[in-house]
């Protein structure tokens, strides 16, 4: 996998703090799995989290926090955490999918227009998450998914081409609304990816928008 | 022994925070971990209300992370990561999975999903904890408290603009300078 196109500094800060939003995290926490250079942003990141913590000036805490913290933990004995949730890939038409997807819901993919198909998933912490499935033919132009807010579109298998350069697996394109683009699936496959848009927008609204330059209406 | 004042928090440095955990993690020791809860306690306490928690909330959240904190010693690795860092993405992780629930109140508490392990080091954690702190420390103060602000709440970068009562156009370049110039302090650094 060579990897050409990454997020902003601003998406992988936004990231490591944890404060990206379900959906965007997704598609950002595929790429920082397969990308060592992004991968090392957001421990970067993560540190400086650590150096602001540091810096926060403290509330102070109720006088029996301390003791009422001591008491939870004679009260659980020695558990540890069980960090382990080890399940099975998820595959889609033959295609391995991010394992940042694990627990989300992958729904069949939906005829949207002539070569594209869209499948939204089910973000289960978060029922307004815009976050699809896309899969385009050779030669077809990816749907205008309505920019209102940054978009990010991670590649997963396929790839497309447009003004921003060639965009192949595990490649991210991070634009946000101002960035006029028009992708176009390369001619030797079809394009699978997922995307995430920001912002509150619902889905509905969504889904006319992508429908829109297909049918005109 | 010095006097402290009730409330006031300790500050300790990087190397005796680290050598807190690894006796909490090597024998349980108490009182280390009561030193670790008076020196982090108090500041997860203020990042959580930042981001609009209630106080009630956010102290319990603070006890939910510091019991973490107890249960995992044993995981953290001084050679990844600097105490106040790894102690940032416990505090985080458990922020994500309560606005969650805020979100779904269906969903049950559970182990917050870790960000994807990182595949080699690059920096060593020492290294790059000195950078960020100098990469800060050059940042003006009104980049300073756009960076805080991307830590501490869930915004857009128009609800941050309304909350500041600036321009979105004004947030935009204040962001985009601040990363710029974290950019270049980090890059001339390594
Ligand atoms: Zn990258």
């Amino acid at each position: 996998m060579t990897i050409t196109h990454h997020p902003t500094d601003e998406t992988l800060m936004r990231y490591a703090a944890g404060t990206i939003g379900a959906g965007p995290a997704i598609v950002v926490g595929a790429h920082v799995s397969a990308c060592p250079h992004c991968a090392e942003a957001v421990r970067t990141f993560e540190a400086l989290g650590g150096a602001i913590l540091e810096q926060t000036e403290p509330t102070a805490l109720s006088a029996d926090a301390l003791a009422k913290t001591l008491a939870r933990i004679d009260a659980e004995g020695k558990r540890e955490a069980s960090g382990d949730n080890h399940s099975q890939p998820i595959v889609i038409d033959g295609v391995r999918l991010p394992d940042t997807l694990k627990g989300c819901e992958i729904r069949r993919w939906r005829w949207i227009g002539p070569g594209i198909h869209m499948s939204r998933v089910g973000v289960p912490h978060d029922p307004e998450a815009n976050l699809i499935l896309l899969k385009v033919g050779p030669g077809r132009a990816l749907p205008d998914h309505g920019h209102v807010g940054t978009e990010l579109t991670y590649i997963v298998s396929g790839s497309y081409t447009d003004a921003l350069g060639q965009f192949t697996p595990g490649d991210i394109a991070d634009v946000d609304e101002h960035v006029e683009h028009q992708p176009i699936v390369d001619r030797d496959g079809e394009c699978i990816c997922l995307a995430a848009v920001e912002g509150k927008m619902r889905f509905n609204s969504l889904i006319g928008r992508m429908l829109q330059p297909i049918f005109g209406i | 022994m010095t006097n402290r004042e009730e409330g006031e928090s300790l500050y300790l440095t990087a190397e005796v925070l680290e050598k807190l955990l690894v006796a909490v993690a090597t024998r349980q020791d108490r009182d280390a971990f009561g030193s670790l809860f008076g020196h982090f306690g108090p500041r997860i306490k203020t990042f959580f209300r930042r981001g609009g928690m209630s106080p009630e909330m956010a102290e319990e959240l603070v006890q939910e992370t510091m019991l973490r904190v107890w249960r995992k010693a044993s995981h953290y690795d001084p050679g990844r990561a600097a105490v106040s860092t790894w102690i940032f993405t416990i505090a985080r992780n458990l922020r994500i999975d309560f606005n969650r629930r805020q979100r779904d109140p269906s969903l049950l508490p559970s182990d917050p999903v870790d960000v994807p392990p990182s595949i080699e080091d690059e920096l060593l954690a020492a290294e790059r904890d000195e950078n960020v702190r100098l990469a800060l420390a050059k940042l003006s103060p009104e980049q300073q408290a756009i960076i805080r602000l991307s830590y501490y709440i869930e915004k857009s970068q128009t609800e941050i603009a309304s909350e500041l009562g600036i321009p979105l156009g004004t947030v935009k370049s204040r962001i985009r300078l601040a990363m710029n110039r974290l950019r270049a302090v980090l890059d001339e650094d390594q």
